[in-house]
């Protein structure tokens, strides 16, 4: 692709010499460039197929939280569409809406129920049933935890995510290397 | 613009010169670029997945075969693993100490899960059963551990109800 300078574009097709140069400019030099496009066009294929390995149909099912340093695994499956509990070291969250203290929780060895976490799972599982009448429920729920949480209060959020019906437990992690 | 040439042409023939349209080429690659910014997934984020197993609780199968009834479980404490079942096996395997810390001993467990792994290789479901004050990480690693020795059924269960 060419860029021409402005210039006038009558009397051209006239061919006689002294008319052309005339018109082109008295026979001073040309200013018209070409771009190279062709190697733009090299850095663009470069860089889509770049972003289509990356690319994932899924989309970000879980995003990664500032606050929270997941562990990592090797031997692990992919993320399915489910509640999200997120378990940093000051609070737990459902889908974002805080639930409990993960101080107060692992203060404590006796396994007690998260009431606000547990009213939001059932309400979720009862959203879920209406939308999905005829699919059996799943009953799955991400655990987004930090990796330096005692278990315990791990263990306090699926004991409480059981009762509310989902038994089925994804941890989230890090996606490591084989 | 991008062009391809046949030379000749002259003596009255049709020009067979062609112009290959660029621009629109570049526009759909452009589309495309920006597309794929958009919906780009930069973290690799993945599961474990689990479900929760109550420790006694009855199979939902009907009569399961006899190597079956026996539970395979994969304990975590604060002192290291304990591989366990319920037909009385156990095994211990303490933490060791690297630089004055002591660490779960994760190529010992590999070892002994890939030993369990043929003398139960038809058992894909392992009970992994954390005790209070187990680091989670420890934990997520452990099952990383027995998936990758094929354990890929995995339970988790309370690590006080085994005796943690």
């Amino acid at each position: 692709m060419a860029i021409k300078r402005p210039q006038p574009e009558l009397l051209h097709h006239i061919p006689l010499r002294f008319v052309r140069n005339r018109v082109a400019g008295h026979g001073r030099k040309s200013v018209d460039h070409q771009i190279p496009l062709i190697p733009f066009i090299d850095f663009l294929i470069v860089l889509v197929i770049f972003l289509l390995m990356s690319f994932s149909a899924s989309g970000e099912l879980v995003a990664q939280q500032p606050t929270i340093t997941m562990p990592a695994a090797a031997n692990t499956a992919q993320i399915e569409i489910s509640p999200i509990v997120a378990v940093d070291d000051r609070v737990i969250t459902l889908d974002g809406t805080r639930v409990a203290d993960t101080q107060t929780l692992g203060a404590t060895a006796q396994v007690d129920r998260i009431e606000p976490l547990i009213t939001g799972l059932e309400a979720e599982k009862r959203k879920w049933e209406t939308i999905h009448p005829s699919e059996p429920f799943a009953g799955q729920v991400i655990v987004q935890a930090d990796r330096n949480i005692d278990f315990r209060v791990v263990k306090k959020v699926m004991f409480s995510a059981a009762a509310a019906g989902y038994g089925n437990v994804s941890f989230a992690v890090n996606q490591a290397e084989k | 613009m991008a062009s391809i040439e046949t030379g000749g042409g002259g003596s009255g023939k049709k020009a067979v010169n062609q112009e290959i349209p660029l621009i629109p080429f570049i526009d759909l690659l452009l589309c495309c670029v920006m597309f794929l910014l958009a919906t780009a997934v930069w973290n690799q984020l993945a599961a474990m997945n689990a479900n929760q197993q109550v420790p006694g609780q009855a199979s939902t199968e009907d009569a399961p075969p006899e190597d079956e009834k026996v539970k395979l479980i994969l304990q975590v404490r604060n002192a290291g693993y304990v591989l366990g079942s319920s037909a009385g096996e156990s095994i211990d395997i303490k933490k060791r100490v690297v630089s004055n810390e002591r660490e779960f001993d994760v190529d010992e467990l590999k070892a002994k899960l890939a030993q369990w792994k043929q003398a139960w290789d038809k058992r894909e479901d392992l009970i992994v059963a954390p005790e209070d004050g187990v680091r989670y990480e420890d934990v997520i690693v452990a099952m990383d551990v027995a998936s990758a020795a094929g354990f890929t059924a995995l339970s988790m269960a309370d690590g006080a109800a085994f005796g943690g």
